[in-house]
C-alpha cells in the first residue's frame, strides 16, 4: 500500500478559466523521493497544497478526487493530523517565518501542534544541527543569508517529524554553490532519515538527480504526462520535455543533443560520473584548437584596455553605507564598448551595489566612474539614462504607468521626442520584444517573463547603448529565461553593451565574453570567460560553481589545445566529430513560453 | 526604526521583568502625568523615569538623548511658543504679561501652561522608551497572549507585521531609485506628490499582498490555529519581583502626588482646580 495515493485530483481556482489539475491519479512510496516537473503554470505547487490539506481548507479553490495518506481518507483526517503528517517548505526565503529568532521560529511549528515543552528543547536541537545552524540558534531570522533561512525552513519542518516533507522550489532564490550545499543536505537527510518521504518540485537538476528516485510530469493543463525512474522519463520522454521547456541535467542534454546529431548515444545519462561511461566510447577527438569546427571564441575586445573607450570605466572606488563596513574596496574595472560582460560574486559580495554606482543610484566620488568617456558626477540624469539602461532584479519596482505601452513611451514623452517618432518606437518594441498583443494591459498584470521583457524594452526605448540588468533570469523557467538571453545576445551584436550580475554560470559560459568576479567587495578577476571557468580555486573562493559539463570534460581528459575547456554545449558537438552548426537552434520564438 | 524606537538588548531589573506588569506600571505613570496640568509633576515623574532608566533599566543615556531632545525641542516650539503668546485666560482671570510689542505678548500664565504640557509630552516619552527599550517585542506579544489572554491569533499577526516593515522599508528605497532612473523626478506640486504617491504604492501593495498570502499560508502548512490548544516554549511567567515592581511604580507615584500637592504644587486631576 503506498502512503500516499491520489485519484482523479482535479483543482479549479475561483475565476480561473481552466482546471490548475485535471483528473491527476499516481502514488508514492513511503521513503521515496519524487521529483515534480512541469512548466510554470502546470500546477505542480497546487499539488502540495493539496496534499497538505491547505486546499481548500486555506485556499480557495474547487477540489475533486480523492486523496489517501497510510491508508486513510485524507479528508476525514484534522487538519493538525494532516499538517503533523506532511511539512512544507517553500520558495520565498522572507515569507515563510513568523517569528524574530531561529529558535522561536523552530518552536513555533510545534507550539502550534501542541508538543509539550520538555521534549520541544531536544527536537529544536537535534533539527537545527541537523541543517547545520545549531549555533545560530539566537540569532535574528532577518540577519541570516537566504540559503540559512532554506536551511531554517527545514529545520522547522524536520522539528516537526512529519513522515512527508514537500519541497516547493526551495533554492531558486539561492545562489548556485548555495543551492549545492542545500542538496547536499538534502542528500545526508536522505541518509539519516530513510524512512522521510521526499516530494521535490525543482528547476535545476543537476545536483538533485541522484537522490531522486521517480520524476512525475505535469503537462500546461495540469494532466499527468508521465511518472516513472528518472533514466525511463529523460530517457524515452526527452523530446516532450524540451517542448515543455523543462531544463535537464546538463549531462542529459549533451546526450540528447548528440544523439538528435546522430551520434549513438546508448541511453542519456543523468550524472557526470554516468555520463563518463555512456560518452567515453563516442569521442572522436580528445583535443581541440579552439574555435575549430566550434563556436568561434570572439575575442576580448583586446589588449588595448583604458587606451580604446570604454562603455563604463572604474577606478579605485570604495563604498561604504553610512558608517557601515567598506562595501567595495578599491574596485577598478573596465567594460568594453559593445562587449557582453558578467559580473558574478556571493550573495552580499556588493555586486549591485557596485552596479548601483553606474546610473548614479548611488554617487560615485568624481572621477572614479566614467561612460562613454565621461566622468558620471559631471553628467546629468538626463545624460545618464539616455546612455544606460539599469533593469532592476524585480522588474515590478520599475514600473510607472498602467498600460505597457505607456510604459515604453514614458522615457520618450519625458523627453518630448515627436508623437509619431513615439509611437514607431513602441510598436517596433512592442514587436521585437513579442509584447505586441498585451499592449493595452496593465504591466503588473503580466506574467513573470513578459515583465522581465518589458522592463528590458522599456530601458532600451531610449536609444540606450549600454544594458545593465541584475539577476535578468532569476525565478524564471527554462524557455523564458532562453528566450531573454538570446535577445540580449541579438541586442550585443547590433553593438549593444551588455553588463548582466548573475549568479547562473550557464548563462555566463554560454554568453558572456568577458567575467569580473566580486568577492566581499573586492574585484579577485577580470578575465575571457574562459580562463574564469578554467580557475577552479576562483570558483571555489566565490563560493561559484563549476559547470557539470566542466566536471565532465575533467573526468574525461577533454580540453582544448590552450587548456581551456569546452562550455557551452555547442563547444562539446566536435569533439565527437559533430558539425555545430549541422543542429538546429533551440530557441523558441518570443511571447509563446508558458505563462 | 533607528535605535529611537527598538529594543535594546542587555541584561537588567527591568529587562528581566514580565511585560504585561512592565506596561502596566508604565501606564500608572503615563496616566499619572497625564492628570496633572502643572509643569512639577511630569517634571517629577521625568526624573524618575530617567533614574529608572539609567538604573534599573541600563540603557545609556546616549540613545535616548536625540528622541528626547527631539520632541522637547518640538514641544518648546509648539506650546511654549503659543501658549506663551496666544495663552486666552478664562474669563475673569487676570494675566500677566512679560513682555509685549503690537499684538504679541508674551503672558506667564501662558508660559506655564506650555511648559507643562511640553513636560507632559517628554515625560510621556522617557516611558514609552523605557518599555520599548527593555522590552523584547517577541516577549511583549507572548506576554500579551499568556498572562493578559489577548487574542494569540491576533498577537502572532502583530509579530509578523514587525517582522515585514523593515523589509518594506527596504524595497521602498528600490522602488524609488528604481523610478529615479525611469527619469521620473521627485515631484514638489500636490497632484505630483499624489500621482508619485500612487506609484509607488502599487508595487509596493502588489508585493505586500503576494508576500502576506504567502506567509499566511506557510503558517496554516505548520497548522497554526488548528488545535484547540497550544503549547508555549518561551514561558511568560509573573514573578513576585515583577508585583513589587508594580507596588514600588505605585508608592513612587503616590509619594510624587502627595509631596506635591502638600506644597500646594499639584495642579489637575478633577478636583484640584487648574488655577
Amino acid at each position: 500500500m503506498a502512503l500516499i495515493e491520489v485519484q482523479g485530483l482535479s483543482v479549479r481556482y475561483p475565476r480561473a478559466s481552466q482546471q490548475a489539475l485535471h483528473d491527476l491519479s499516481f502514488g508514492v512510496e513511503r521513503g521515496e523521493t519524487l521529483l515534480i516537473l512541469g512548466p510554470s503554470g502546470s500546477g505542480k505547487s497546487t499539488i502540495g497544497l493539496c496534499l497538505a490539506g491547505l486546499i481548500p481548507n486555506s485556499v480557495p479553490a474547487g477540489m475533486e478526487g480523492r486523496i489517501g495518506m497510510a491508508g486513510r481518507d485524507a479528508s476525514e483526517m484534522t487538519v493538525g493530523e494532516r499538517s503533523a503528517a506532511i511539512a512544507m517548505v517553500f520558495q520565498d526565503p522572507d515569507a515563510q517565518f513568523c517569528m524574530l529568532t531561529v529558535e522561536d521560529e523552530v518552536a513555533f511549528g510545534l507550539e502550534n501542534l501542541a508538543v509539550p515543552v520538555e521534549v520541544m528543547e531536544s527536537r529544536i536541537m537535534q533539527a537545527l544541527a541537523l541543517v547545520g545552524l545549531d549555533d545560530r540558534r539566537h540569532e535574528r531570522v532577518d540577519r541570516l543569508s537566504g540559503g540559512q533561512k532554506q536551511r531554517l525552513a527545514l529545520a522547522c519542518v524536520l522539528a516537526r517529524e512529519p513522515s512527508i516533507l514537500f519541497l516547493d522550489e526551495p533554492t531558486s532564490n539561492l545562489a548556485p554553490a548555495t543551492r549545492h550545499s542545500f542538496f547536499q543536505l538534502l542528500r545526508t537527510l536522505r541518509r539519516e532519515r530513510p524512512e522521510l518521504t521526499l516530494i521535490i518540485i525543482e528547476h535545476v537538476l543537476d545536483d538533485l538527480i541522484e537522490i531522486v528516485d521517480r520524476i512525475l510530469v505535469l503537462t500546461p493543463a495540469g494532466q499527468l504526462l508521465t511518472i516513472g525512474a528518472p533514466s525511463e522519463v529523460f530517457d524515452l520522454r526527452d523530446q516532450e520535455l524540451d517542448q515543455l521547456g523543462i531544463w535537464l541535467p546538463q549531462v542529459t542534454a549533451l546526450g540528447r543533443k548528440l544523439r538528435l546529431a546522430g551520434v549513438p548515444v546508448e541511453r542519456l545519462p543523468l550524472t557526470v560520473e554516468g555520463a563518463v561511461g555512456v560518452f567515453e566510447p563516442l569521442l572522436a577527438h580528445r583535443s581541440l584548437v579552439p574555435g575549430e569546427g566550434g563556436k568561434p571564441r570572439v575575442p576580448m575586445v583586446g589588449p588595448a584596455f583604458g587606451k580604446e573607450l570604454s562603455a563604463i570605466s572604474v577606478r579605485d572606488l570604495s563604498f561604504r553605507y553610512g558608517s557601515g563596513p567598506e562595501v567595495l574596496t578599491r574596485v577598478s574595472l573596465d567594460v568594453p564598448t559593445a562587449s557582453f560582460f558578467a559580473l558574478v560574486g556571493p550573495n552580499g559580495s556588493g555586486k549591485t551595489t557596485l552596479a548601483s554606482h553606474f546610473v548614479e543610484i548611488l554617487r560615485p566620488p568624481i572621477g572614479s566612474v566614467h561612460v562613454l568617456g565621461d566622468d558620471i558626477t559631471q553628467l546629468t540624469t538626463a545624460q545618464i539614462t539616455d546612455r544606460v539602461g539599469y533593469v532592476f532584479q524585480n522588474p515590478e519596482h520599475q514600473f510607472v504607468e498602467q498600460r505597457v505601452e505607456e510604459e515604453l513611451a514614458y522615457s520618450l514623452r519625458l523627453r518630448r521626442r515627436p508623437l509619431d517618432e513615439i509611437e514607431a518606437t513602441v510598436d517596433r518594441f512592442l514587436d521585437i520584444f513579442g509584447l505586441a498583443p498585451y499592449r493595452k494591459l496593465n504591466p503588473f498584470s503580466l506574467s513573470q517573463g513578459q515583465k522581465r521583457r518589458l522592463s528590458v524594452a522599456t530601458m532600451l526605448a531610449l536609444g540606450q547603448s549600454i544594458l545593465v540588468l541584475d539577476e535578468p533570469t532569476f525565478g524564471q523557467d527554462r524557455n523564458t529565461a532562453k528566450a531573454l538571453m538570446e535577445r540580449l545576445n541579438a541586442l550585443h551584436r547590433d553593438g549593444v553593451t551588455v553588463f548582466v550580475i548573475t549568479h547562473d554560470m550557464q548563462l555566463v559560459a554560454d554568453y558572456a565574453q568577458q567575467v569580473a568576479v566580486l568577492v566581499e567587495g573586492e574585484i579577485r578577476f577580470i578575465g575571457p570567460t574562459s580562463m574564469f571557468f578554467a580557475n577552479q580555486a576562483l570558483l571555489h573562493e566565490a563560493s561559484l560553481q563549476s559547470l557539470p559539463l566542466h566536471d565532465l570534460a575533467r573526468e574525461m581528459g577533454i580540453a582544448y589545445a590552450d587548456g581551456t575547456l569546452p562550455m557551452s554545449l555547442r563547444d562539446w558537438y566536435p569533439f565527437f566529430g559533430v558539425e555545430a552548426a549541422s543542429l538546429p537552434e533551440d530557441v523558441q520564438p518570443l511571447g509563446e513560453e508558458a505563462t | 526604526m533607528n535605535g529611537l524606537f527598538s529594543y535594546y538588548e542587555r541584561d537588567s531589573f527591568l529587562h528581566r521583568r514580565n511585560p504585561s506588569l512592565k506596561l502596566l506600571c508604565v501606564l500608572v505613570f503615563m496616566l499619572s502625568v497625564v492628570m496633572a496640568f502643572d509643569p512639577w509633576t511630569p517634571l517629577a515623574f521625568f526624573v524618575v523615569g530617567l533614574v529608572v532608566q539609567l538604573f534599573l533599566g541600563r540603557v545609556p543615556l546616549r540613545g535616548t538623548a536625540r528622541p528626547l531632545l527631539f520632541f522637547f525641542i518640538l514641544g518648546a516650539l509648539g506650546f511654549i511658543g503659543s501658549n506663551a503668546l496666544f495663552y486666552n485666560p478664562p474669563p475673569g482671570e487676570a494675566v500677566t504679561v512679560l513682555w509685549s510689542s503690537g499684538v504679541l505678548r508674551i503672558t506667564a500664565e501662558g508660559l506655564r501652561v506650555g511648559i507643562s504640557l511640553t513636560m507632559r509630552i517628554v515625560a510621556i516619552v522617557i516611558f514609552s522608551i523605557l518599555f520599548v527599550t527593555t522590552t523584547d517585542p517577541t516577549d511583549f506579544v507572548l506576554s500579551l497572549i499568556q498572562n493578559a489572554h489577548f487574542p494569540f491569533r491576533l498577537g502572532y499577526g502583530i509579530l509578523v507585521a514587525y517582522r515585514f516593515l523593515p523589509l518594506w522599508r527596504t524595497e521602498l528605497g528600490i522602488i524609488r531609485s528604481a523610478h529615479r532612473i525611469r527619469g521620473v523626478g521627485e515631484r514638489t506640486t500636490l497632484r505630483g506628490r499624489w500621482n508619485q504617491l500612487r506609484r509607488y504604492a502599487v508595487p509596493l501593495l502588489a508585493s505586500a499582498i503576494r508576500k502576506s498570502e504567502r506567509v499566511a499560508i506557510a503558517m496554516d502548512s505548520k497548522a497554526f490555529g488548528a488545535l484547540p490548544q497550544r503549547t508555549y516554549y518561551r514561558k511568560q511567567t509573573v514573578t513576585w519581583a515583577d508585583w513589587g515592581m508594580l507596588v514600588g511604580a505605585l508608592m513612587v507615584t503616590s509619594l510624587i502626588l502627595l509631596t506635591l500637592a502638600r506644597f500646594g504644587l499639584l495642579r489637575g486631576y478633577g478636583v484640584i482646580p487648574a488655577d
